[in-house]
């Protein structure tokens, strides 16, 4: 079976109008409006294996929601081809709309006015889920987020939190085989990023679902994913193992050293994060790591070193701040 | 993995027409509200025309006092069943991303709206009738009934639902294209306001106008129920009544089809 | 110390920033313009459409009841401008809580919340409607002297304040049932039967629209007046009744302030 969600060359440009400031500028754009174009997402490919999530990272604007919005049909793209179930999304096929889903934090979805409850029997009718299907799931997921107390309440009275778990058990009831979630812990606590985590995970382990998650939480996707794709500008920037991002991003590493009788002067072996008179932290070129580990080890006596990786927001940083 | 899923879209239609169903009835004091506020509208009217009527010596137009509370008080109910997706709402929908969900589930977001404002006519039906009772002792209506009437009416209350929800609808297809579609949709309601017999019965109007609209849609959605249950129609009329609200409803529907294409296709090439 | 504002300039200070904000928003100005002229035109289709059928509608001849369509445009626009906005305003401050900001100003609460908003484009109708009028008793000729003027500006003010009277009382309620949004959508709703004069409705409905919703007093009135057939004792009736509604809405408005703190200490 061949990979339920391919991407090959997509790009997206946007013919934007452009807005001069002052008011002959508006007078003039009334007769002979400017546009410039914008290229929200350029010759951007990848390949998504059955059951795997895979985290899709970038700053605001890098083209992440354009990339969602393609995938899943919502977007025809200016030129590339993609491949959802085999289908090609903006053909907006019926049966590839049944076995997808789609959760955009921020937007509501559910019936504003009317229980929760309400809205899982108009998506049960939407895609035909079987009676006892239906109720199977329902009680698992209802069980499984704890949220069977806020079933009958109408959904403008939940919580925000709340309001996500339900938007994500409607959008997994009809068991789809891939789902696209969009920011799908924005503004949420804690304690609820990680239960709605760990619910992904489940599905994920248990059903095989096939998951594309973008996140503004380094912690969701570090928690979900072990393959990441970062863009950034429209442009695919890396795609590979999570642990190979700080590998391939940041120059530097960590050392953390702790001695009775630290040399005072550690400048020349590299820039002094942080140090008291028993412990330091260093930031070190990542070719120099082991000579200035063995400087240490034989300059001082040493109770404790580590060496670790910068923590990833860190390098996510780095990179989006282009360096 | 889930192959077993079976879609029927009279089981959809179901769960839709539901869900106005109890959107509406849950808010049944604000739904109250606004039908108590559809009645300043036809008590104005009635008061105006019966004002000319007395003038006269009883008649206007074919229509003595009781007649013309008739025609208002069951114009009460056709504009119930007159209301559907506002054009407006269309660039809310647009602009708050709530047509991404309706576009990537499997049933098309027509079927969505139609069904839900079809529940939500059954609720404002049924808060209805209270305010009949009352307008019927105020203003003393005059009906021939007759059980085909009634019947007929049945149908062309649901005809002329239908018609206009896809007149609206294929208005509502402007925001696609600009969001300054409000000034069109302010002359249409104008039109309709005239042209559909909302204003004062076509019969009133001058010859030339009312011929106009015998070719405009609006007339067959609100005049002609009106006309069917209060027994001013015979057979024939009633048949040709509902035949042009057949011909209207497929050939709006046809103009949908083709609009609707058009609109997301610049959707997505544009998107939001 | 500062010296405190006076109340014209406050509120001049407030309708000119409105005023300039909307600058911001030019296109609307077209949409109202063809709004303002649908408002017309169906208008007086209606009043054509009438006068197909009879000479004289509730003792009012064509032109006369022209100037009732003048006058509901031109206090229409009124309301819509500058009381409509600042009632819905007032309504959402009191609903999400900010209206706290404006209680502690060191100026009258209630002209405060009676200046914030305008509408600028909502003029257009007033404009409209005063041409309308000026056309309407331009046909009407000797029928109008000066005396019929100047009672005319005095039924006009003391209709729009009787309105801007009766919203603020509405909008008040506010602060006890919350959500009166549906009662000042009626209200506007009901505001549209004073596009024909009150003596074309039954007797139960006129005495509503005199005393509970005074369409009679803010449209009837003045428009009886400039069609130069003042009616002197109805005349008096409504200055009096505007004295009335101005220190019945003062005092429901303490009474709403004072319930407001009271509800949110």
């Amino acid at each position: 079976m061949d990979d339920p969600v391919i991407a090959e060359g997509l790009t997206k440009t946007f013919k934007v109008p452009v807005r001069e400031a002052g008011l002959r500028e508006s007078v003039k754009s009334l007769f002979r409006r400017q546009f410039r174009y914008v290229e929200a997402v350029k010759e951007v490919g990848f390949r998504i294996p059955a059951g795997e999530i895979v985290g899709f990272l970038g700053p605001n604007g890098a083209g992440k929601t354009t990339t969602i919005k393609m995938l899943t049909g919502l977007l025809h793209p200016t030129s590339g081809d993609a491949r959802v179930l085999g289908y090609q999304p903006w053909k907006r096929d019926k049966d590839l709309l049944r076995r997808i889903a789609l959760v955009m934090g921020q937007r509501n979805n559910l019936q504003w006015d009317l229980p929760a409850a309400d809205s899982f029997l108009l998506n049960k009718a939407i895609y035909g889920v079987p009676d006892g299907v239906f109720r199977e799931r329902l009680d698992d997921y209802v069980d499984r987020l704890e949220v069977g107390a806020l079933l009958d309440k109408p959904v403008r009275n939940l919580s925000l939190g709340e309001r996500m778990k339900m938007e994500i058990i409607a959008a997994m009831l009809h068991g789809p085989e891939v789902v696209f979630l969009d920011e799908p812990t924005i503004g949420l606590d804690v304690t609820m990023q990680r239960r709605l985590r760990q619910f992904v995970l489940d599905q994920n382990k248990e059903e095989g679902v096939t998951v594309l998650l973008t996140s503004h939480y380094m912690a969701d996707v570090s928690a979900l994913a072990e393959r990441v794709i970062v863009i950034n500008q429209g442009s695919l920037l890396y795609d590979g193992a999570l642990t190979g991002l700080s590998n391939r991003f940041s120059s530097h590493k960590t050392i953390r050293v702790e001695a009775s009788d630290l040399p005072a002067d550690l400048d020349g072996l590299g820039r002094v994060v942080d140090r008291n008179s028993a412990q330091a932290t260093l930031e070190v070129e990542r070719d120099r790591v082991s000579e200035v580990a063995s400087k240490l080890l034989s300059a001082a006596t040493v109770t404790d070193l580590s060496i670790e990786d910068p923590p990833l927001e860190e390098v996510i940083d780095r990179v989006f701040s282009g360096r | 993995m889930t192959t077993e899923n079976q879609f029927s879209l009279v089981r959809y239609y179901a769960a839709g027409a539901r869900t106005g169903f109890q959107r509406d009835l849950q808010y049944r004091m604000a739904t109250f509200m606004v039908l108590v506020g559809f009645l300043i509208e036809p008590v104005v009217y009635l008061s105006v025309w019966s004002a000319v009527a007395r003038a006269q010596g009883g008649m206007v137009g074919g229509f003595d006092e009781g007649q013309l509370a008739a025609y208002y008080v069951v114009w009460t109910l056709v504009r119930v069943y007159n209301t559907a997706f506002d054009p407006k709402a269309w660039e809310w929908r647009i602009r708050q991303g709530r047509i991404n969900t309706f576009l990537s589930q499997p049933v098309h977001m027509f079927h969505r709206d139609f069904s839900f404002f079809m529940g939500s006519k059954i609720a404002w039906t049924i808060l209805w009738i209270p305010i009949a009772v009352v307008l019927t002792l105020v203003f003393r209506p005059s009906i021939e009934w007759h059980v085909v009437n009634v019947a007929a009416f049945a149908i062309a209350i649901w005809g002329g639902y239908a018609v206009r929800f896809l007149v609206l609808y294929v208005m509502g297809m402007i925001n696609f294209w600009t969001t300054r579609g409000a000034a069109m949709f302010g002359i249409v309601s104008a039109l309709e306001l005239i042209f559909s017999g909302r204003l004062v019965p076509l019969q009133l109007l001058p010859d030339w106008a009312e011929s106009i609209s015998t070719w405009l849609p609006f007339r067959w959605t609100f005049q002609f129920p009106i006309e069917v249950l209060i027994g001013r129609l015979d057979a024939t009329q009633i048949a040709a009544g509902i035949g042009y609200q057949a011909a209207w409803a497929a050939g709006l529907g046809l103009l949908f089809t083709v609009v609707w294409r058009r609109a997301i296709r610049r959707y997505e090439a544009v998107g939001n | 110390m500062s010296r405190p504002i006076g109340p014209g300039r406050l509120a001049y200070l407030h309708i000119r920033l409105g005023v300039q904000q909307e600058l911001q928003y030019r296109a609307n100005f077209w949409v109202q313009v063809v709004n303002s002229a649908i408002a017309l035109g169906v208008g007086i289709v209606a009043i054509a459409v009438v006068y197909l059928h009879t000479d004289s509608l509730a003792g009012w001849s064509p032109d006369e009841l022209v100037t009732v369509l003048g006058v509901h445009l031109m206090v229409g626009g009124f309301l819509r401008a500058f009381v409509f906005p600042n009632m819905y305003k007032l309504m959402s401050d009191v609903e999400e809580g900010t209206l706290d900001y404006t209680l502690t100003r060191p100026a009258d609460s209630q002209l405060l919340v009676s200046v914030r908003e305008v509408e600028l484009w909502s003029l257009i109708d007033v404009v409209s409607g005063a041409g309308v009028l000026v056309w309407a008793v331009s046909r009407l000729g000797d029928q109008v002297g000066v005396i019929h003027y100047l009672a005319f500006l005095v039924a006009l003010i003391c209709g729009s304040v009787i309105l801007y009277c009766l919203w603020i009382v509405a909008a008040t309620l506010a602060f006890k049932v919350v959500r009166v949004d549906n009662v000042m959508q009626m209200l506007s709703g009901i505001y549209d039967a004073g596009r024909w004069p009150v003596g074309v409705y039954p007797f139960w409905l006129r005495g509503g629209l005199t005393y509970l919703v005074p369409l009679a007093f803010a449209i009837t009135v003045p428009a009886e007046t400039i069609s130069g057939r003042i009616d002197w004792p109805w005349l008096l009736v409504a200055v009096g009744f505007t004295v009335v509604a101005f220190v019945v809405a003062r005092l429901v408005w303490l009474w709403g302030i004072r319930n407001y703190s009271g509800a949110s200490a």
